[in-house]
């Protein structure tokens, strides 16, 4: 188990406050939420923006894509045709972040050359006991959605998975405490 | 350094007035296996010191049956490069340390650009073996000086066909450096062989790219700079040795039978690494921070002052 600690763990994702200023050929937003983006694009505009819909005021070239799954291939296509000096932000809840941060990986994108900044609760989780993966908001204890077992969420994170490892939080109740429907 | 060992000369081949190619083959047993990007330290006995010289692997790594090295002959030498140029023959036994990797391929590069200017070509030699073994995507640029620094240039032309691009110095033709880092693809990765002006350039035109600095790799050997004596003390026995200007501390630490871990003995990859307490310190390293310069140095290639003795923690 964890005991809570003043230092999160060295796999603990930390996310950006404020993008950085390093030259980039080409940069690419990517939002959940449009209107969340605003507070970026203070700082240094990107060459386009991708999200799942918002308004957003400022002049940038603007593409919303209907659901996440399309804004993921959207973003695919986008970098395999890219070149090196691209750089990714993303901003969302740590679901989309790391669902965004996973594609830029595949395509060749180097861990700094990708910002995450995070807005919102909800996360993935993965059940050590059963290896799915379900979405969770900001609680430490949950039931796994597929196995039942009785969940501690701890600090340590995948970045591969996206997620934050369940472990059974009683040893003596390895098992489902609730049958699922 | 770890083991040495025991090669006799194979092969000399001249292949430009001033790249001399040696083939090593072991005396007893075999030669360990190597990865592209490896070297070896050289031992040359000199008739007055002992140098050891760090040279990479030319070979195929799929075949370690022999080691195979291309050394020009440096007009500044130490006397290194001018052993090996005049004094080996074929059937001289040397020593060799075993290879070590410093300047691997990127496993993760989806294009590799090597570039190399004059004897950096080297440690690509053996990259352009495993890159063509796995149908890698990849380009070679070399700058050289045909008649002086063109060594493999035909093999290589006749080998790589358009992947190949030489610039001929004797003819005019630049390397430029902007051009060659535009419009590559994302997962392209850049190694740079060569002088240190080759590798501030383009590391400059990297980064004014947006790249990242891991996309970066480079190998720079270069012998210590001679400077002036100075004396270290070693704060643990109390032995105080005279460094001579042109002896690295790394090489009179040795000399008086001090054993320091040590890799590339040119300030970069951190094995020699050495703790002190006290003196003046010329850090010439590309290793250390400023924070760890206040008690580390690099024996290799940094110096003590002439103020008084450096305290090594030793």
């Amino acid at each position: 188990m964890t005991a809570p600690s003043a230092e999160p763990m060295f796999s603990t994702p930390r996310y950006a406050t404020v993008p950085n200023r390093r030259p980039a050929l080409y940069r690419v937003l990517v939002a959940q939420d449009a209107a969340l983006a605003t507070t970026l694009l203070d700082h240094l505009a990107p060459t386009l923006l991708l999200s799942l819909g918002g308004e957003l005021s400022a002049a940038v070239e603007h593409e919303q894509l209907p659901s996440s799954e399309a804004l993921y291939l959207r973003l695919h296509a986008l970098l395999d045709q890219a070149q090196a000096g691209t750089c990714v932000q993303a901003i969302g809840d740590e679901v989309f972040v790391w669902q965004v941060h996973r594609v830029a990986r595949q395509a060749g994108l180097l861990g700094d050359e990708i910002e995450l900044f995070r807005q919102g609760a909800r996360r993935r989780l993965y059940c050590v006991h059963c290896t799915r993966l379900q979405e969770i908001g900001a609680e430490t204890e949950s039931s796994c959605s597929h196995c039942g077992v009785r969940l501690l969420v701890r600090e340590h994170f995948s970045q591969r998975l996206g997620a934050y490892m369940g472990v059974c939080i009683d040893p003596d109740r390895p098992f489902a405490t609730v049958v699922q429907p | 350094m770890s083991a040495l060992l025991e090669v006799q000369v194979a092969a000399v081949r001249q292949l430009t007035p001033v790249v001399r190619e040696f083939t090593f083959a072991a005396v007893n047993g075999r030669l360990p296996g190597f990865s592209s990007g490896s070297h070896v330290q050289v031992v040359l006995p000199l008739a007055e010191r002992t140098l050891r010289n760090a040279y990479s692997l030319l070979g195929d790594p799929r075949d370690s049956g022999v080691y195979r090295i291309a050394v020009r002959l440096q007009e500044a030498s130490r006397g290194g490069s001018r052993y090996l140029h005049e004094q080996v023959q074929v059937g001289d036994r040397l020593q060799i340390g075993v290879p070590s990797n410093l300047f691997p391929l990127h496993s993760l590069a989806r294009h590799h650009i090597l570039v190399a200017g004059g004897i950096g070509i080297t440690p690509f030699m053996a990259y352009l073996a495993e890159l063509e073994a796995q149908g890698a995507s990849f380009e070679l640029h070399y700058a050289y000086r045909s008649g002086l620094t063109d060594a493999y240039t035909a093999e290589l032309q006749a080998r790589l066909g358009a992947r190949f691009h030489g610039y001929d110095a004797a003819a005019g033709q630049r390397l430029d450096c902007a051009n060659l880092l535009t419009g590559k693809p994302l997962g392209s990765h850049l190694y740079i062989c060569g002088p240190q002006r080759l590798l501030d350039d383009l590391r400059a035109r990297a980064a004014a790219l947006g790249w990242s600095a891991g996309r970066l790799h480079w190998e720079a050997f270069a012998a210590p700079e001679p400077g002036l004596p100075f004396t270290a003390e070693l704060t643990r026995s109390g032995q105080r040795i005279a460094v001579a200007g042109d002896h690295s501390l790394l090489e009179a630490l040795e000399a008086a039978g001090v054993e320091v871990p040590n890799l590339c003995r040119g300030g970069v990859c951190g094995q020699c690494a050495t703790g002190y307490l006290g003196g003046e310190v010329e850090h010439r390293d590309h290793y250390l921070d400023e924070q760890q310069r206040s008690h580390v140095l690099m024996p290799c290639v940094s110096r003590g002052g002439c103020s008084g003795p450096l305290l090594l923690d030793l």
